[in-house]
């Protein structure tokens, strides 16, 4: 079980390292292939992990296995260990199941690319650190996990580097991930400061509440940049210029649910600071509600979908921080599902439209080609948390957790209901404007359907896989009659709040009836085109600005930072660096030039210097004697 | 110090003359726009600074100072000076402007210099003299002591001598190159 | 054995330190090569005379042979001097000191 964890871990390291070294000697579907064979292996590692630890008793779950004493300092000691518990299996098979099959995907999608090989050592090496971030057996290593996915993500965003957005898009990513990284090395400063250690255990020591408070404060940080959440979500819906399955992959089922996963293991820590659990919760309502209402008016294909990724998070997000953690680690698994294939099947409309993503050019594709047309619907009916879809058992019950909370829960628990209205509406909009209708003119003339060759076979199937997993991964708990998932995680996070019966009852007969009837809302407006859009321009506006929040960031930030950058090179970097060494060379000259000037070539002046120095040292020997 | 006796007071009118003449024309020397006028200026110092010497009871030395250097060298000079041909130039002309001031404040400074070196250093022994023997300062003291002491003074001595000798020749000789060839200074 | 009549020896060194300060203002103020060896020969008597005066004071006839030995090598070097300026003569070289500054930098 231990070499399971292990070869889950480093086997897509392997890939990537394979594929960096054999460069040219490997064809590029090859490199697909073995990155794909290497995230199969390290699923089947990772169920391996699974099955030992259910052979365990519930209290034997947690074992540690360390490598080698990585990092001494004084008394501070660090190993490179990986810690094999219900909360790190739970997410290991999540990555390594959805990743392997979006490799697999991807090797369809990215073929005829000239860079794949690239393109498949960044996947691997992005499952690699994904892996290293659940894995990591102290904070130190999900650190270095963290650090290496926000690597992963940048090289993957700009992937097709010859574009300027996509590599503006990357460094957008990139950095306000720093933000968040920053923000955690200093709560990891004071966790080191305060229990000289960064091992798991030491969240559950007594802190004052300052410290806990600021630890928390810096780890939510960390989670809020990485899971695109209000105040740092502007970088998601940028990244969408990466590849399909890279938006798949990262920015949907696995990266950005790290945040989540942090808050979850760190649990102690938030618990003993209630009022930023309060924060994270009312940060990942306000993000719901937002990201919704953004989603409404977007016309790029992916970009809805990432918003409504964002959304999805934010439940998350409330569902972590009221302390229901088992229900947002469950909507996390349903979500990488249904998220991944409504990419996915995104990706492959792209494909059959020569790479256009405008959803107002696009329409009929349901007699085009049935079968993605299912895969989306599927993917819809699960994302709003239809009966008996993979959403709607996750959903609720973090909804009826929020009851259970007290006032602020039901303020949170408002927002969740207004959310699932926008979910349904968002995301049936995108289904009946892209596949409803009769096929508008560039459909009719660009579209060009898969064949049966072995790119068909690897874009339909993974897709067809995530499918009915969407359809039945939900069925695993239901949290008024049975709860396994629950029961497995409880070991690692103890849920702080149970709803009761009738709580759980009303939030899904109230979810599923603002889901549905946000379902009707959108056939009115896109399906059956009965009602017109209505017009609000203000709101649009707003909306189509994405709430003006990239304007604000710009002028909060990166105008004043480039401003101070042309200051600093004009005033100092330009004469004091660049300037100094030429005119080092110059004063050096001059410097020559003056003391040249003592040899005039005349022989009286020599002889006066003689004269002179004779005079000067006859006064210093005799003074010194 | 004033030792007042018939002797003491010719040698003191003595050594007044001679020490004025030796200053005059050291002056003198360094004075003159026609180099022939210096030389013999030189001439006059040289004299007076033998008369000096036999104050000093350094009747060799000042034999040969009269011998060798006004008679020898100073008419090397003066066939030198009307080998040349007549020439003549403002004294203090040219060069930096710097220059002259200079010369003026290293000369001063060494002067000042050499007087309070010795006044600090000698003014214990100089306040009374040695009483020396008769012959002091003769050719048979002097050569004495070159044979013995100074043996080693008197031949570098010589060597010098023949190394000036030969380079004079050197310096002196015709060139069998054409003018042509050879660089211009 | 006879006592030193006249000025004591401290008079002679003044006149000796006048003409060495003298001689040291002719070389560095002419410009004329000839004149610049006579100031030379001028530092030199100047030095002799301290030289004698001294060895009178002290008793010491060192000083006597010092001076002759300064005699010669004055004598030698003026033996160059002259030759160079004979040399110098014979290339048609203006004899100006200020002139000769080929070894300018």
């Amino acid at each position: 079980m231990v070499w399971g964890a292990w070869i889950c871990l480093l086997s897509p390291l392997a890939a990537a390292c394979l594929i960096t070294l054999g460069g040219q000697r490997l064809s590029r579907r090859g490199a697909g292939y073995l990155a794909t064979a290497a995230c199969f292996v390290a699923f089947g590692g990772a169920v391996a992990s699974f099955i030992g630890l259910l052979g365990r008793d519930g209290s034997q779950r947690e074992i540690l296995s360390t490598a080698w004493t990585w990092i001494t300092g004084g008394s501070y000691q660090s190993g490179l260990s990986i810690l094999i518990d219900p909360l790190s299996v739970f997410m290991m098979l999540i990555v390594s199941g959805v990743g392997a099959l979006i490799v697999w995907y991807s090797v369809g999608y990215m073929d005829g690319d000239t860079e794949e090989r690239r393109y498949f050592a960044y996947m691997s090496l992005f499952v690699f650190s994904m892996l290293l971030l659940v894995q990591g057996g102290n904070l130190l290593l999900l650190l270095a996990g963290w650090g290496m996915v926000g690597l992963s993500s940048y090289l993957l965003i700009g992937f097709w580097h010859e574009r300027p957005s996509a590599i503006a898009a990357a460094k957008k990513a990139f950095v306000m991930n720093a933000i968040g990284d920053a923000t955690m090395a200093l709560a990891f400063f004071l966790l080191i400061e305060k229990a000289n250690s960064l091992d798991f255990g030491i969240l559950g020591g007594q802190y004052s509440s300052t410290v806990a408070n600021l630890v928390a404060l810096g780890l939510l940080g960390g989670a809020v940049a990485k899971s695109a959440q209000i105040p740092l979500h502007t970088w998601l819906p940028d990244a969408m210029e990466g590849p399909t399955p890279v938006s798949a992959l990262i920015h949907a089922a696995t990266m950005v649910t790290a945040g989540v996963y942090l808050i979850v293991r760190t649990h102690a820590i938030f618990e003993q600071a209630p009022k930023i659990a309060d924060l994270a919760a009312g940060l990942g309502a306000l993000t719901l509600l937002l990201a919704g209402l953004i989603a409404l008016v977007q016309v790029d294909i992916k970009r809805v979908i990432a918003y409504s990724t964002m959304s999805q998070i934010g439940y998350m997000f409330l569902g972590a921080g009221i302390g229901s953690y088992p229900n947002a680690m469950f909507h996390l698994m349903t979500h990488a599902f249904f998220k991944a294939l409504l990419f996915m099947a995104a990706g492959i409309v792209i494909h059959a439209l020569i790479n256009e993503q405008d959803i107002r050019k696009m329409g009929g594709l349901r007699q085009l080609s049935p079968k993605t047309y299912w895969g989306f619907l599927i993917g819809s009916l699960a994302l709003v948390g239809i009966f008996p879809f993979a959403g709607f058992f996750s959903k609720d019950s973090i909804l009826a957790a929020a009851m259970a909370k007290g006032t602020y829960g039901y303020i949170l628990w408002a927002a969740g209901l207004a959310g699932t209205f926008l979910t349904g509406l968002y995301t049936f909009r995108l289904l009946f404007l892209v596949f409803w209708g009769e096929p508008s003119a560039f459909v009719r003339e660009h579209f060009h359907a898969l064949g049966r060759d072995v790119i068909a076979v690897s874009l339909a199937v993974p897709v067809g896989v995530l499918a009915v997993l969407s359809i039945v991964g939900g069925w695993i708990q239901f949290s008024p009659w049975w709860h396994p998932v629950t029961t497995w995680l409880q070991t690692v996070a103890e849920p702080t709040v149970t709803p009761e019966s009738w709580q759980e009852w009303l939030s899904i007969a109230l979810s599923l009836l603002l889901g549905l009837s946000g379902i009707g809302v959108a056939w009115l407006i896109y399906g059956a085109r009965r009602l017109a859009v209505p017009r609000l321009p203000f709101a649009q506006r707003t909306l189509e600005h994405k709430f003006y929040f990239d304007e604000a960031y710009d002028a909060l930030f990166y105008t004043p930072a480039v401003s101070l950058a042309n200051l600093l090179r004009r005033g100092v970097e330009q004469p004091l660096i660049a300037d100094s060494g030429r005119d080092l060379g110059d004063d050096t000259r001059d410097l020559g030039g003056l003391v040249a000037r003592a040899q005039t070539g005349l022989l009286r002046t020599y002889a006066l210097a003689i004269a002179s120095s004779v005079a000067v040292l006859a006064i210093v020997f005799v003074v010194v004697k | 110090m004033l030792v007042a006796s018939a002797g003491n007071v010719l040698v003191w009118a003595v050594w007044l003359v001679a020490a004025f003449a030796c200053l005059g024309s050291g002056i003198a020397v360094v004075s003159f726009s026609n180099p022939f006028y210096s030389a013999l200026a030189l001439i006059g110092n040289l004299g007076s600074l033998a008369v000096l010497y036999l104050l000093l009871s350094a009747e060799f030395v000042a034999a040969a100072q009269v011998l060798v250097y006004a008679g020898a060298v100073m008419v090397m000079f003066l066939f030198v000076i009307a080998y040349i041909g007549p020439r003549s130039e403002s004294p203090w002309m040219g060069g930096p402007s710097w220059q002259a001031v200079g010369a003026a404040l290293a000369a001063g400074a060494l002067f000042i210099e050499i007087v309070v070196v010795i006044g600090l250093k000698a003014s214990g022994h100089l306040s009374h003299s040695e009483h020396v023997g008769a012959a002091f300062g003769s050719p048979a003291f002097v050569g004495r002591l070159f044979l013995t002491d100074h043996l080693l003074a008197f031949e570098l001595t010589s060597i010098v001598l023949l190394v000036a000798a030969i380079g004079g020749v050197i310096l002196g000789a015709h060139s069998r190159r054409n003018p042509d060839e050879v660089p211009s200074l | 054995m006879i006592a030193l009549l006249g000025p004591e020896a401290s008079w002679y060194l003044g006149v000796a330190a006048f003409l060495f300060a003298t001689g040291a203002l002719g070389v560095l103020l002419r410009r004329n090569p000839l004149i610049v060896l006579l100031s030379l020969e001028i530092m030199l008597n100047g030095g002799n005379l301290a030289l004698i005066g001294f060895a009178r004071n002290l008793g010491d006839g060192g000083g006597q042979i010092f001076a002759l030995a300064v005699m010669a090598v004055a004598a030698s070097e003026v033996v160059v001097g002259l030759g160079l300026i004979v040399a110098l003569n014979r290339k048609r070289v203006t004899l100006d000191v200020d002139r000769l500054n080929t070894l300018r930098g």
